[in-house]
């Protein structure tokens, strides 16, 4: 149900439309931009929102032709269910190129230890991330982050140098001027590219709503088990069971992001339609990732921490 | 008298399009903390960030109980260290316009990093401290990083400056030491030839003149900062400013990527974002600088944003296909010009941004447009002296943050704008071993009349 919008988010959802059609046209030319200037570029997808908004936007660019690059998605192994199977019915659908990196394989490998069995693979998957760039020699990675969403993200170039050890410098950036992108870069650097870096969360559901963009059905209001954890609210899933004591409630709820199983809270909410969302986030008080991300809570840096060892 | 100079004023009703704008100013001028009032005000930030800058161990500004100046410190060095290094980027929206802002670090040291801002903004809320000027000197004397951003805003060519005259608290919001520097600044900007500026009283840590009309400072009757911002004539593309976009002006289109169709067999797709003009099907055109003859094509379809289009405008990401096959590649424009000009040899102004000095002569790569060539600096012509605000000659290096008139010669020809305000008279310059990025540049000299009067100046004293 939709609650009508008070003035000042009315403006607020006006003066974003005014802005839509160019943020468009900017993610369109970074996406040329890549496609052009690398030799082995690859879109890396989670299958979230975010990630499904850039896919949606590159197989624009590529109009009236085929998606010139492959799809690579970092699985840790703990996913929700209906993310993987909204994964598998697009891969069909569009025809993609989908690569998958296990972290499982690099457990195997030896590469990523875990400190006991049941610890969140989420910050692992850097270095199942690396081994893939290395594998297939890739040498730009598109991503959906923005700058809106996190301190550190809000620090990012929109073509960000990764040097031989995928490592972020976020002290040494080079400089970007206008759009002259410096993409140069040495054997075995690589580089991430962020179309996405100046749209905001609302920009996003907006751009879903006009679009029609699918997304998997854990974006939109369900019933789901949940506890109440640290004012958080966290799904019941074979990953994350309840503690011993907690009760186990069950709430209306929908993800505002969808990430690994382990670290991914949903909110409360009845909104089923894009529509409804963007009337939430319009009201909403409380950030995106300060609502539902239990990673970026750990210290202050945590989300830098993990962009230097060559998180996305 | 308010303003020396108004900005170009408002629609007066309904959103405007956005704004990206930067701040920039000296070392501890209030940059950040003038972001965090803006985003607090209006009410951009969320309850959790909110509980993160009360949380944080450093309160030096604080305000309810919130260090404003944190909200945009993203890095754990800026942090530690309590300034800003790179830029960060912010977003938020008032019922007017939504807004970019790009916090950009005041530390000589990281002018890089405030070009990287200014160089994608429409306007610059450039900072003076009033507690750091020596009020008592029969002439105020601006501080060199305030003169070195303005002299870049200017180099860039952002359209609209507003000089934030900030800590007014901190001098009993007294209207003289307002007016003296701003009229410091407004020989600055005489001398730099900024078009288009406002000066205005405020004090980002009580918030007076900034979002709301200071009781303290009935005196002056402008605008307050959010509203100034609120009302600039906006409309340009935040990651690529394009300035002519009349739409009788010729098309030009930087070839990024070609893309084979699918399904009409042969046919090739040319894709770029316009930079300037019109672009209509059925529109000769031909190819620079390969094809530097008469036009060689017409365009038979365009596509903007993936849809098909009778036409594309200036800042729109669009795909075009001609009549016949040409030898066209990433690298090349297209245009709908009658006439350009291909130029190897040019005069130039560079904000050298390299931590080593510019060595005349040494090989690099120029980036004009999407196009690499070889090139080299083969002469300095002249170094903006800060301290004088004018061009010296003194044959010093040009060191990192200098501003220099050069004459380049590149190895190809190039279809060169004639300044900044053309996405054709902007180029880089990189290392071609290290593949860092030395400087960026602009055709041409725009600080003009100030070459000539120290120029003058010169002869003056030497008769």
């Amino acid at each position: 149900m939709n609650a009508p919008l008070s003035a000042a988010a009315a403006a607020a959802l006006a003066a974003s439309e005014a802005s839509l059609e160019a943020l468009e046209h900017e993610a369109i030319a970074i996406l040329w931009e890549t496609f052009g200037a690398f030799e082995r570029p690859a879109l890396l997808c989670s299958f979230g929102k975010d990630s499904l908004v850039l896919l949606h936007l590159a197989r624009k660019a590529a109009q009236p032709g085929r998606l010139p690059l492959p799809v690579l998605h970092v699985d840790t192994g703990h996913n929700f269910p209906e993310v993987i199977a909204f994964r598998d019915d697009l891969v069909h659908t569009f025809g993609l190129d989908l690569r998958v990196a296990l972290v499982e394989e690099s457990i195997q490998r030896g590469t990523v230890r875990l400190a006991h069995a049941d610890e969140s693979r989420n910050r692992h998957q850097s270095v199942t991330l690396l081994e893939a760039v290395a594998r297939h020699r890739f040498d730009a990675l598109l991503g959906g982050a923005r700058r809106d969403e996190e301190k550190a993200r809000a620090k990012e170039r929109v073509f960000s140098h990764r040097d031989r050890f995928g490592q972020w410098q976020p002290r040494l950036q080079r400089p970007e001027f206008w759009d002259l992108w410096n993409t140069r870069h040495g054997t075995g650097e690589h580089f991430r590219v962020f179309p996405l870096s100046n749209w905001t969360e609302l920009d996003i559901w907006r751009y879903i709503e006009r679009e029609g963009i699918a997304l998997p059905p854990i974006y939109y209001a369900h019933r789901r088990a949940v506890v109440e954890r640290n004012g958080r609210l966290v799904p019941i899933t074979p990953f994350t069971p309840p503690a011993a004591g907690e009760r186990v409630l069950e709430r209306s709820v929908r993800f505002r992001t969808v990430g690994d199983a382990t670290c991914t809270c949903p909110v409360e909410s009845t909104a089923s339609t894009a529509g409804e969302i963007v009337a939430e986030t319009l009201t909403a008080t409380v950030s995106e990732r300060g609502a539902t991300r239990m990673d970026d809570q750990a210290s202050e840096t945590a989300m830098e921490r993990r962009k230097r060892e060559g998180y996305f | 008298m308010q303003a020396v100079n108004t900005p170009s004023l408002p629609d007066a009703e309904g959103p405007s399009a956005p704004l990206t704008f930067i701040t920039c100013g000296s070392v501890d001028d209030g940059k950040s903390t003038l972001i965090g009032r803006l985003l607090y005000d209006s009410r951009a930030l969320m309850a959790d960030q909110l509980a993160g800058l009360a949380s944080s161990a450093f309160a030096g500004t604080a305000t309810d109980g919130f260090d404003l100046s944190r909200a945009t410190d993203g890095l754990e060095a800026e942090r530690e260290q309590g300034i800003t290094i790179d830029v960060a980027w912010r977003y938020f929206a008032t019922p007017r316009r939504k807004f970019v802002i790009a916090d950009t670090p005041g530390h000589a040291q990281y002018t890089r990093n405030m070009v990287t801002g200014a160089s994608h903004a429409q306007a610059a809320v450039l900072l003076v401290d009033v507690t750091k000027l020596d009020l008592d000197a029969p002439e105020v004397i601006l501080l060199e990083q305030t003169r070195r951003h303005a002299a870049l805003v200017r180099l860039l060519g952002l359209p609209h400056v507003l000089v934030a005259i900030n800590k007014m608290d901190a001098v009993n919001f007294d209207r003289a030491v307002f007016e003296r520097v701003r009229d410091a600044f407004a020989v600055l900007a005489g001398v730099l030839g900024l078009p288009d500026w406002l000066a205005l009283p405020v004090s980002a840590l009580t918030g007076d003149g900034v979002t709301c009309q200071s009781e303290h400072m009935t005196w002056f009757d402008g605008p307050t900062l959010l509203q100034a911002l609120e009302s600039l004539a906006g409309g340009e593309i935040s990651a690529a400013p394009v300035s002519d976009v009349r739409a009788e002006a010729p098309a030009w289109l930087p070839v990024q990527w070609s893309l084979r169709d699918s399904d009409i067999d042969g046919a090739r797709w040319y894709c770029g974002r316009l930079t300037e003009g019109t672009l209509r099907v059925g529109e000769p055109i031909r190819a620079l600088p390969t094809g530097s003859g008469a036009p060689t094509a017409t365009v038979v379809a365009l596509r903007v944003a993936g849809h098909p289009s009778a036409q594309a405008q200036a800042g729109d990401a669009v795909a075009v296909r001609l009549d016949q096959p040409l030898d066209i590649a990433r690298g090349d424009w297209l245009t709908t010009a009658a006439a350009a000009q291909l130029g190897q040899r040019l005069d130039a102004t560079l904000a050298w941004l390299d931590a080593a000095a510019l060595v005349p002569g040494r090989p690099v790569l120029l980036r004009h447009g999407t196009r690499w060539v070889m090139a080299c600096v083969e002469r300095v012509t002249a170094r903006l002296d800060l301290a004088q605000a004018a061009w010296s000659v003194d044959h010093q290096p040009i060191a990192a943050n200098d501003i220099a008139a050069v004459h380049i010669e590149a190895a190809e020809p190039l279809p060169l704008g004639t300044s900044v305000r053309h996405a054709r008279g902007r180029f880089l310059l990189i290392d071609p071993h290290t593949h860092a990025t030395l400087a960026a540049g602009v055709v041409g000299q725009p600080f003009g009349d100030t070459l000539a009067s120290a120029e003058r100046v010169r002869r003056e004293w030497a008769g």
